[in-house]
């Protein structure tokens, strides 16, 4: 018997043990979100094989996947072919369904249960939990791992996020968010980023005086400048969500959370951003950034206007941390999808580079070189050359600005 | 410290023992022990042996079977009235789940030799007494057999398998 409406979704309530015996907390664990979150991980190589079948009527190209330890045959058609590509054990659903809406632009929400499904029942897939740090910190018995692996599950916990955030979003549009996405206020960036660079090219020139006025405590002020930053990304994470409204999609989530439990960070889900124009997914990635640059040009004008000190460093500190998040947000080159990679994948049309640069580059450091390189291989080796040689930059860089601030 | 005259008039309304007379409820409440619990602190022990069950008096108790690690599943909470622990007084298996106070909770032990000693004066009152834990034990098995189901749906929907459409 039914009523029509769908069926409530399952729920666990689990009790999780503290460490030392030291108390206990009960989660809910609904099945939805543990569905999205799982990553699906295929057969290993050598137990399938998987055959192209060229129509000749038709333009598509469908696929024959074969499952060698049972014999059980699959016919895949190219988006699911693209879709068990992804089925690696790191990336989850939710990765799949943006990878799949960057590269076809549209989002069939049958389509990934009704592959899991045939994949299962040939027996080509098994399912993974989460994090690989986490795994291998949970397969660490050490006693320092063991409490790693604890705090990190305590603050991974740690999701305070609404469903319901849209309509909130739609009257901060209405009460003046609208004003951003104005030619005024993209001049207004752009005049404020010039002179914020002016500025700082010339605090830059007396970095050593400006720096002293840390006074004695260097580390602390600049822990200041970073918990500070911290809010911040709230404020970039809106303006994203800004972004959606204005081009009439939906703010599905927001919330803070602890990334892989060690990461503060705010969050938006603007995923329904994918549904318009490129134009429209540019301007939404781009938009949150420009809170940096914004935020980072006035600090850099403060530590112009004031006298030397403590003030004016700390301006000019977290000057320099609100243009490093702004470089580093459309910076495409650093193995983290932020919002430039999103920008450069989408562009490129190929929403999985980071996934296919890594395994190519890989395969190469285990001595598998290719003949001849494809056009695709050399994008994919000029990411990784470009992603390791930002990092360690940016490392060096950072390095540099604190022993410089400790001298 | 509680009266026995407030220890008589909570047992009135205890389900398992509302079949009692005063007489019996004056014996029973002469053989129990009060336990006092802070929340967090765990009472009794998955895989410990035990003579004794209790019954809550205060607070809210949680009733959890190991799954994995530190990880366990929440098969029930328990509140004022109810009791736990008595499988134990019957097989004298070890403890088949763990119970943890939710709550700074007060509950009342009741093992196995007073229990005994009860049914052995009383004959009548055991009787009622085992018939009221009886009702309680189809209540429970109803209970697992509806989170057996409701587990398997979760596991069902959590990875995706569908036999519908097999």
């Amino acid at each position: 018997m039914t009523d029509g409406s769908a069926p409530r979704r399952a729920k666990l309530e689990l009790l999780v043990r503290q460490p030392g015996d030291d108390g206990f907390e009960v989660r809910e664990v609904a099945s939805a979100p543990a569905f999205v979150q799982s990553r699906p991980q295929r057969v290993p190589p050598e137990e399938y094989e998987l055959a192209v079948v060229n129509s000749r009527v038709g333009q598509q190209r469908r696929y024959i996947l074969k499952n060698r330890q049972t014999d059980r045959f699959l016919l895949l058609s190219e988006a699911e072919r693209f879709l068990w590509e992804q089925m690696d054990g790191a990336t989850s659903l939710q990765e799949m369904a943006t990878a799949y809406v960057l590269k076809y632009g549209e989002f069939n929400f049958e389509i990934l249960p009704a592959l899991i499904r045939k994949l299962q029942h040939a027996q080509l897939l098994t399912m993974r939990p989460a994090s690989r740090l986490r795994r291998a910190l949970a397969r660490n018995r050490r006693p320092v791992a063991k409490m790693l692996e604890s705090g990190f599950t305590v603050l991974e916990r740690v999701v305070i996020a609404s469903r319901n955030v849209q309509p909130l979003f739609q009257r901060l549009y209405r009460w003046g968010g609208f004003l951003l996405f104005t030619r005024v206020a993209a001049l207004a960036c752009v005049l404020l980023g010039v002179a914020g660079l002016v500025v700082g090219v010339r605090l830059w020139s007396d970095a050593e005086a400006v720096a002293a006025g840390l006074g004695t405590h260097p580390v602390m002020a600049l822990l200041s400048v970073k918990v500070l930053f911290i809010l911040t990304l709230a404020a970039h994470q809106i303006v994203h969500g800004l972004a959606c409204v204005h081009y009439g999609r939906r703010v599905r989530e927001f919330g803070f959370t602890f990334l892989h439990g060690f990461v503060p960070t705010f969050y938006v889900d603007v995923t329904d951003i994918f549904m318009t124009s490129r134009r429209a997914r540019v301007v939404t990635a781009v938009s949150g950034a420009l809170v940096h640059l914004v935020l980072g040009s006035v600090w850099f004008l403060i530590a112009a206007g004031s006298p030397p000190g403590f003030t004016q460093a700390f301006a000019a500190t977290s000057g320099i941390v609100q243009w490093q998040a702004f470089a580093l947000a459309l910076y495409p080159f650093c193995f983290i999808e932020m919002d430039g990679y999103h920008v450069l994948v989408d562009v490129l049309g190929a929403p999985t580079l980071k996934h296919d640069a890594l395994a190519f580059v890989g395969a190469i450091l285990r001595g598998h070189w290719p003949a001849h390189l494809t056009r695709e291989e050399g994008v994919w080796i000029g990411y990784v050359a470009l992603s390791t040689v930002s990092i360690a930059a940016f490392i060096a860089f950072n390095l540099w600005l604190v022993i410089s601030a400790m001298a | 410290m509680t009266s026995a005259a407030d220890t008589i008039a909570f047992l009135r309304d205890v389900r398992l023992f509302r079949s009692l007379g005063e007489a019996e409820l004056g014996s029973l409440a002469r053989n129990l022990r009060d336990v006092s619990l802070k929340k967090g602190q765990v009472l009794v022990r998955e895989g410990e042996h035990g003579d004794e069950m209790f019954l809550v008096r205060r607070g809210v108790l949680i009733v959890s079977k190991a799954v994995t690690g530190n990880v366990e599943q929440v098969l029930t909470r328990l509140g004022v009235g109810e009791f736990f622990g008595e499988m134990s007084l019957f097989d004298r298996a070890p403890r088949s789940a763990t119970v943890q106070a939710d709550s700074d909770a007060s509950l009342l032990a009741l093992d196995r030799d007073r229990l005994q000693e009860l049914i052995d004066v009383n004959p009548r009152a055991g009787a009622l007494l085992m018939h009221a834990l009886v009702e309680v034990f189809i209540e429970r098995l109803r209970a697992s057999s509806d989170l057996v189901a409701e587990v398997t749906r979760w596991g069902l929907e959590a990875t995706g398998l569908d036999f519908e459409s097999r």
